[in-house]
């Protein structure tokens, strides 16, 4: 049990508890957090991980006020490394988000811990020069070989064998 | 009957992973009216379908690629 109450001595409980301490104890307060022990989840959030993300920003922003937003982003991730940053510039949309005909890509690349990053979307999904922003894991792309010979055969000769069954 | 055997582009190109800001190549796996190509018309294994399916909906998302070719808002 975890309730501290009842690891103690019957007797030493009874001579220090009086009724409004024993109503303060409600039973959620002594038997609320019993799954605590079996799983942490919040440990998972603090290994780091790869992420891509891209920002649309509105076109009609000089390019100066584009790189200090893109800055001030990257400062809540509170990554040890810094992110890569790859400018696209101006590119017309396939179609007009709101009145918005053009956008100014930005692609950035960066390692950090998932518990950062509640923060770090809040102020993208805030910030009004932003039009639109996609945040994605990117941890397969990386140390990825390429297929070998062996690999590429052996999917040919996997794909004729499927088609042999029809 | 045996149907011709169409190899996946990806595989011979030695794709790893299909990007989704790569909208030249998305473009190719796309109709005319910019539904998501049938694997059974291009050929593309399933492993890299799955992943082109991604692909598209998320260049969709980030307007690198229509949701409708030829829709007028």
């Amino acid at each position: 049990m975890r309730c501290p109450l009842l690891r103690q001595p019957v007797g030493f409980k009874l001579q220090l508890l009086t009724t409004a301490a024993i109503a303060a104890f409600t039973p959620s307060s002594c038997f609320g957090n019993q799954r605590e022990a079996v799983y942490d989840q919040k440990e998972d959030c603090r290994v780091p991980r790869t992420y891509e993300a891209v920002y649309i920003f509105d076109s009609t922003l000089e390019d100066a006020a584009i790189s200090d937003k893109i800055k001030r982003f990257h400062g809540l991730l509170a990554a040890k490394e810094q992110p890569e940053v790859a400018h696209w510039g101006r590119r017309q949309l396939a179609y007009s988000i709101g009145a918005k005909d053009n956008g100014y890509y930005v692609v950035s690349k960066f390692a950090t811990e998932p518990a950062s990053l509640p923060e770090y979307e809040r102020a993208l999904k805030l910030d009004d020069g932003v039009i639109r922003y996609l945040i994605t894991l990117h941890e397969h792309e990386v140390g990825a070989p390429p297929q070998s010979e062996e690999d590429l055969a052996a999917a040919t000769r996997r794909d004729d064998d499927d088609d042999d069954e029809d | 009957m045996r149907r011709p055997t169409k190899s996946c582009p990806f595989c011979e190109s030695r794709v790893r992973w299909v990007d989704y800001k790569d909208d030249r190549t998305l473009g190719r796996f796309i109709t005319d009216q910019g539904k998501i190509l049938p694997s059974r018309l291009s050929g593309v294994c399933a492993r890299h379908q799955r992943q082109l399916a991604t692909a598209i909906k998320r260049a969709r998302f980030l307007a690198l690629i229509p949701y409708i070719r030829g829709h007028q808002a």
